[in-house]
């Protein structure tokens, strides 16, 4: 809201643009770090990862000229694998999480350099453009802007009628119909305000319908499944769950695993971004996914967060950077911004929690 | 020995929230006697420890604390130790990687300027090493000692503070025989020194070895106190024990069918320690077995290693419905049919910052996901049947479990337990600090369950409970069987005798 005011770009079609492709990026790296906060990890190795997975990407189709999507698959698996591994060794091994990652952070950030050679290779040979390439520079049209909204639209009312139709087999109540008709109506009136604006720059960006995707998926995951359930369950009392028959170390594992495709996808969107990888791609971006996490309501000691929340924390951070880059902040006071809102953001998940 | 007592305690009354630990209180030291405080669990002796050693601090109980006749009114562990008065634990609080000098003065530490003056610090250890006439080494490691000889560091800790009174609480609870021995001439040389003790055990034998006179607790009151060379360990027992059986047990005793859950010859051991030996049991389709014991006996030790979190087996078998429970998980335990309600249902039980309906259809959810998704409303319709014939008094299961009372909380548990159509139901202390009421329901829920053929394994440290709930009894004692008892077939004695069979 404040750089709404100071700065009249803020709120320009074209950084809005702007920003949501940087929403995208740090919201979906977030919304993995949520994954690993609600059963009480943390992962520290994200930001190192995410430049990494890009490198290894960016690599194999610069250098070994693999076609750009068996790239990003190798590098997706690896990202699985990678932190599949990590998982283990956490909770198996008993290595608290905050030591396994910051080794990681260590090795990943390495192996990046080793793997670019310390140089910057682009996302695709020459000018040419790439699925890599594509991934934070295209938009989709007017027209298919629209219609991705009207399929949303519908999908979003179907779901509403099914759910209605359910809880009344089951005897519950319902909402009114002209109740739910709005909220289904105001929803759908906020969405199409934002198709709106981004159709008033170049469309809508490919990789905000990655993040939507990806919230889409963790909100499942999260809310609807026993696996998300026993996230929470864990996060809030570890020994509990382990009681109650909860399959620990294949949730905690299974959570790791999930953060690794997230780190991968965001490890390409964040490099396609930049262009190219260079040495700087991913720094300090596992603190701004922690950060957008606890901003959103997320504790640090686990069991508590929502996807809606992390979204809400993500928008704040980037905000916050993008602001502070429009109105030509130094990056001696972006560096120390950032720190105080981590330390804030903190501070208020523990004054929450004592409560 | 003089009869001048250096301690004593007049009408103390101490309550908790609900519970009353100690009701008029009363006894007496003197002057380098060793004096045993025996009762059963729960008969107020730690609360009367913390009392005097100022956990609880003056003004939260009523009644008088006096020191060489003098009222004290100590708000501190640290009153306390200025006063000559210092415990024991049976929990060592030692640092393991500090040699025994660093630990005997830890946190008073005798410093030159800022630094810390270690030639008096093991120049002093030294002194009191020898006026005690003790054998240990001021520059060994803790951890490199055993037990006893740590137990024994904890001691001269105290006497370097100039303690005058000891409050010893099980010291022997993990000592082998050997330690024993050594630990009660401890005791003695320090009693000939004019050391006062106060030696508190479940152990008789120890007790009339050690002790001059013995006082008895039970619910809460002081009994009586006795000299030790004028009474028998079968008069102790008596006035340990000695209250009515109130007949609020309701159990409804249903034919016994085949056997569910059997324990056969099992031995079970901890970092190489025994904690388990030879155990046999089986219990059968509606059926109560109790299973009794003193606290460390390893009841609750054996309920965890049926489940599968605790201990490594040395020997023998479990099977659930005539079939060997061979995974090591509570999720395998749980497929076969076998459920534990744990006796700390805040630490072991609940998510206390979540919902009833949460932690109700959590070892359940399997039962209402299809395609990897949960359904919620069926969910919902699942979990309102636990909630109303378990009759869990909240505003509904959105309700979250942490603003419940303790006997809600535990029908929450009970219910997550249930939830899962288990064969055997492993029930640890499950009225464990909840009102009466809230017991009489948990009793009639486990003749519930009887009825439907399932197979209940009631531990439970309450005699009266255990008596008159269990259709048969067996009682372990250090790790071991210590009897088996057929319902209103022993008298409290003959339990009580069973479970210090093997201490």
């Amino acid at each position: 809201m404040f750089f709404a005011l100071a700065s009249d770009k803020f709120l320009s079609p074209r950084n809005l643009s702007l920003l949501s492709i940087e929403l995208a990026v740090t919201a979906t790296l977030a919304l993995g770090m949520l994954l690993v906060l609600l059963p009480g990890m943390i992962d520290l190795s994200v930001g190192s990862g995410v430049g990494l997975i890009g490198g290894i990407a960016s690599v194999l189709v610069f250098e070994h000229h693999l076609p750009a999507p068996l790239a990003m698959a190798i590098g997706l698996a690896f990202a699985v694998c990678i932190w599949s591994l990590m998982g283990k060794l956490i909770i198996a091994q008993r290595i608290p999480a905050f030591i396994i990652t910051l080794g990681g952070l260590l090795v990943f950030k390495g192996a990046f350099w080793l793997v670019i050679h310390n140089s910057t290779i682009p996302v695709s040979a020459g000018n040419t453009v790439n699925l890599y390439s594509l991934l934070t520079t295209y938009y989709f049209p007017a027209w298919s802007g629209y219609l991705l909204f009207a399929v949303i639209g519908g999908l979003f009312a179907l779901a509403q009628i099914r759910s209605r139709r359910q809880r009344r087999a089951h005897g519950f109540a319902v909402d009114d119909f002209e109740i739910g008709f709005f909220k289904v109506f105001i929803g759908l009136q906020g969405l199409l305000l934002l198709v709106i604006v981004m159709n008033s720059f170049r469309g809508i960006p490919l990789s905000v319908v990655i993040l939507a995707v990806i919230a889409f998926l963790v909100y499942v995951v999260t809310r609807h499944t026993p696996f998300g359930r026993y996230l929470y369950a864990i996060g809030d009392n570890e020994e509990a769950a382990i009681l109650s028959g909860i399959p620990i170390q294949k949730v905690v594992i299974g959570a790791y695993a999930l953060l690794g495709a997230i780190v991968a996808m965001t490890g390409f969107m964040q490099t396609a971004y930049a262009g190219a990888s260079t040495t700087t791609v991913g720094d300090l971006m596992e603190l701004d996914a922690i950060a957008a996490c606890v901003i959103g309501g997320t504790s640090l000691k686990g069991g508590r967060g929502t996807v809606l929340g992390v979204l809400f924390g993500a928008l704040i951070m980037t905000s916050l950077l993008n602001g502070m880059t429009l109105l030509a902040v130094s990056p001696e006071m972006k560096y120390m911004a950032r720190g105080v809102v981590l330390i804030l953001a903190v501070w208020m998940d523990v004054a929450v929690s004592k409560k | 020995m003089n009869s001048e007592s250096v301690l004593a305690v007049q009408t103390l009354t101490k309550t908790f929230p609900g519970v009353v630990a100690l009701d008029g209180v009363s006894f007496a030291l003197e002057a380098g006697e060793v004096h045993a405080l025996c009762g059963e669990n729960g008969a107020g002796k730690s609360t009367l420890i913390k009392v005097l050693s100022g956990i609880h601090p003056s003004g939260s109980y009523e009644g008088r604390v006096l020191i060489d006749g003098c009222q004290v009114a100590f708000q501190s562990i640290a009153d306390a130790e200025a006063a000559g008065i210092a415990v024991i634990y049976q929990e060592l609080a030692l640092i393991g990687a500090m040699t025994v000098a660093e630990n005997v003065f830890l946190g008073a530490e005798p410093k030159r300027g800022a630094l810390i003056d270690w030639h008096r610090i093991y120049a002093e250890t030294r002194a009191v090493l020898d006026e005690y006439d003790l054998a240990l080494d001021p520059t060994a490691r803790v951890a490199d000692l055993g037990i006893g000889q740590q137990q024994l560091v904890e001691i001269v800790k105290a006497l370097a503070k100039n303690s005058k009174i000891l409050l010893l609480d099980e010291p022997t609870a993990a000592l082998t025989e050997a330690e024993v021995e050594r630990l009660l001439q401890i005791v003695r040389s320090l009693r000939q020194r004019g050391i006062t003790c106060v030696y508190i055990s479940h152990k008789l034998d120890e007790v009339f070895e050690i002790a001059d006179r013995i006082t008895v607790l039970r619910d809460g009151e002081s009994v009586c106190t006795l000299s030790a060379a004028e009474t028998e360990k079968d008069e102790v027992i008596r006035h340990m024990v000695g209250r009515e059986i109130v007949d609020f047990y309701p159990r409804q005793q249903v034919a016994a069918g085949e056997v569910l859950l059997s324990v056969d010859n099992l031995s079970v051991e901890v970092e190489g320690v025994k904690v388990l030996r030879d155990i046999d049991l089986e219990v059968r389709a509606g059926e109560v077995l109790g299973l009794g014991g003193l606290m460390g006996a390893g009841r609750s030790e054996l309920l965890l290693h049926i489940l599968g979190v605790y201990g490594e087996r040395t020997d023998g078998a479990v099977s659930i419905n005539g079939r060997l429970l061979s995974g090591h998980s509570p999720a395998d335990a749980i497929d076969e049919g076998l459920v534990l309600v744990s006796e700390d249902r805040k630490r072991y039980g609940l998510l206390l910052e979540k919902t009833i309906g949460f932690n109700l259809s959590l070892s359940s959810l399997e039962q209402f996901t299809a395609r990897g998704l949960i359904d919620a409303n069926r969910e919902i319709l699942r979990n309102q049947v636990f909630f109303d014939s378990l009759a869990i008094r909240a505003n509904g299961q959105e309700a979250l479990v942490e603003s419940l009372s303790g006997g809600n909380q535990q029908k929450v548990v009970l219910g997550k337990a249930l939830m899962t159509e288990p064969q055997v139901i492993l029930l640890d202390e499950p009225t464990r600090g909840i009102d009466v009421g809230a017991k009489v329901e948990v009793y009639e829920l486990i003749n519930r369950l009887t009825e439907e053929g399932k197979a209940v394994l009631l531990v439970s440290s309450e005699l009266p409970e255990l008596m008159g709930m269990s259709d048969r009894m067996v009682i372990l004692s250090g790790g071991h069987i210590g009897g088996e008892f057929a319902r209103g077939d022993a008298s409290q004695e003959q339990i009580l005798a069973a479970a210090m069979a093997h201490t």
